[in-house]
């Protein structure tokens, strides 16, 4: 792929808020079409790189570059082909579902027709003579998404959509947005702490901690991170920790006493056995199983990135 | 361009809010305020006329009292719709230079401003004529000073553009209902004090009521206008390097 095809490209991107490095060296790579989940638990640094991206704060270091160009000096040129919802949407509540579009059509001089247009995908057209302070949280979401897609982006950001939402409207918020890249050729560049929202429908993964990008990638190439993880029960159970430790093996000891050793093929076990074994230590149970692409990401957040 | 959409945009968001009912309700309660006076004083002197003083007190009680805290309402107001659902980062994130929303903002502001005191000249002729029908000593008033109105309504907005200039940016600046009215409440109360000192001529609140003392005239329109654009360009130069969390 060349770097022409990218629709969002970071290089070196840092921020920092006095001496917190919010986000550290981000380079992103975000291709054409599809749905890119951009992940990482809360505080991780999406925000803050959504915010970059949009122009909303300035970094420290580095560069966006939005379709090719620089953000910086092109701002309101980008900006014409970018929709954006950034944490909850941003409403008038004294004003209906389809003031609250007006105003924003107004602001982007664009063609009244697109009002009802976006009403219609998001299902508002309904609720859109309503004051907003009626609508539900569901209904408000989908209003700013209705908002996001006035101007018929090219690309779409959307930072923590489904946040707040009860399941029947993280499920539609989810139907919804996995139907916009195939329906109206946009991409979705989406931001969330949970792996399991945006599994579903991201073609593309890129997973941020602390900051630091760890993984960036189809989800295939995710996919085939996945480990076979082998499960043993030694009596001596801090010798045979130190021991597969220094023999190279990745060891995690769980709180039943148990070590989980990721393998990359059964013979492994029989490898990690025989080893065991020779040494005097006494194996008393051996378990494979799959590791989860929930798994991997935990594993690669250290944790960080548990639902609850 | 820019700047003619976002202020199109502004007056639908006007839509429904109390900033815009509150132009018409204070320059309203300071004309009952009149009406009454006129009604319940006992006697007037021979000769008195009424449009010599009834226009000058209103305007005076405008200027030195309603007019700066109505500013703080309003420019509180119209930016509190902003802060409240966190409306910055949306309207940043749109291909609309920062700049084209200050002005539209201030000139919301400015307008709203010049309504309000328009309605209070409107009103002062209105309580005047009614005045000297309902009191017959009053009769030999003469014609109502339209050209006095209409002067000292656009003397006295033209003086008050600093005051906006510097509640606009605090509006914008801060989130907080109560600092922006807080600054509009302390900014007042001080002009009580300033009123009598030689430096109250230069302070910012009693410029409008300046337009009134005899040797203040002349600064507080410049101070007014100079101050208002000077502070109005400070205000956007910050507003448009801010970041938006």
């Amino acid at each position: 792929m060349t770097k022409t095809n990218y629709l969002i490209e970071t290089r070196g991107l840092t921020r920092r808020f006095g001496s917190q490095l919010a986000v550290d060296d981000l380079d992103l790579h975000v291709p054409a079409a599809g749905v890119y989940g951009f992940l990482g638990p809360n505080g991780a640094g999406k925000t803050t790189a959504i915010r970059m991206l949009l122009g909303l704060i300035r970094p420290n270091d580095g560069e966006v570059r939005l379709f090719g160009q620089s953000l910086t000096g092109n701002h309101q040129s980008l900006m014409r082909r970018v929709g954006a919802l950034v944490e909850s949407p941003s409403l008038y509540p004294h004003l209906t579902g389809r003031e609250n579009l007006e105003v924003t059509r107004r602001l982007l001089g664009a063609d009244r027709n697109l009002i009802e247009l976006a009403l219609a995908t998001v299902k508002l057209t309904k609720d859109a003579d309503r004051r907003v302070r009626e609508y539900s949280l569901g209904m408000r979401q989908r209003l700013g998404l209705a908002l996001a897609l006035l101007n018929q982006p090219e690309l779409l950001i959307l930072d923590e959509p489904t946040n707040g939402l009860d399941p029947a409207g993280i499920h539609e918020m989810r139907d919804l947005i996995s139907r916009l890249p195939e329906e109206f050729g946009v991409t979705v560049f989406l931001s969330s702490h949970l792996l399991g929202e945006v599994e579903q429908i991201a073609t593309h993964i890129g997973i941020i901690n602390e900051g630091h990008l760890l993984f960036q990638g189809t989800l295939g190439e995710l996919q085939s991170k996945q480990q076979t993880l082998l499960t043993v029960g030694v009596k001596q159970v801090d010798a045979a920790t130190e021991f597969l430790a220094n023999s190279g093996w990745s060891v995690e000891r769980s709180i039943d006493d148990l070590l989980n050793i990721s393998t990359k093929t059964p013979d492994d076990a029989a490898r990690i056995n025989k080893l065991l074994v020779d040494r005097g230590l006494e194996v008393f149970h051996l378990a494979m199983s799959q590791r989860s692409l929930e798994d991997i990401f935990l594993s690669l957040t250290n944790g960080a990135g548990r639902s609850g | 361009m820019s700047l003619a959409r976002a202020l199109h945009a502004e007056l639908l968001k006007l839509k429904r809010t109390l900033a815009f009912r509150v132009v018409f309700v204070l320059p309203l309660l300071i004309a009952l305020l009149q009406f009454l006076v006129i009604l319940r004083t006992k006697t007037y002197a021979r000769g008195f006329n009424l449009w010599q003083t009834h226009p000058t007190n209103s305007f005076q009680i405008w200027a030195v009292f309603m007019m700066p805290l109505l500013i703080a309402l309003v420019t509180a107001l119209l930016n509190g719709i902003e802060h409240s659902d966190k409306q910055w980062k949306h309207l940043f994130a749109l291909p609309v230079p920062r700049y084209a929303m200050y002005f539209a903002k201030l000139i919301l502001a400015q307008g709203l401003i010049l309504t309000s005191t328009l309605v209070l000249a409107v009103s002062t002729a209105i309580v005047g004529v009614a005045g000297t029908y309902l009191r017959p000593e009053l009769a030999n008033a003469g014609p109502v000073p339209y050209v006095w109105l209409a002067k000292h309504a656009a003397l006295v907005w033209l003086a008050s553009w600093l005051i906006i200039a510097i509640h606009t940016w605090i509006s914008m600046r801060w989130s907080g209902f109560p600092i922006a009215l807080g600054a509009g409440i302390g900014g007042t109360f001080f002009a009580l004090f300033a009123a009598g000192a030689s430096l109250g001529k230069y302070y910012p609140w009693l410029l409008p009521m300046n337009i009134f003392i005899e040797g203040r005239f002349a600064t507080a329109l410049l101070l007014g206008i100079g101050g208002g654009i000077v502070a109005a360009l400070l205000g956007c130069f910050e507003f448009t390097r801010r970041d938006v969390m």
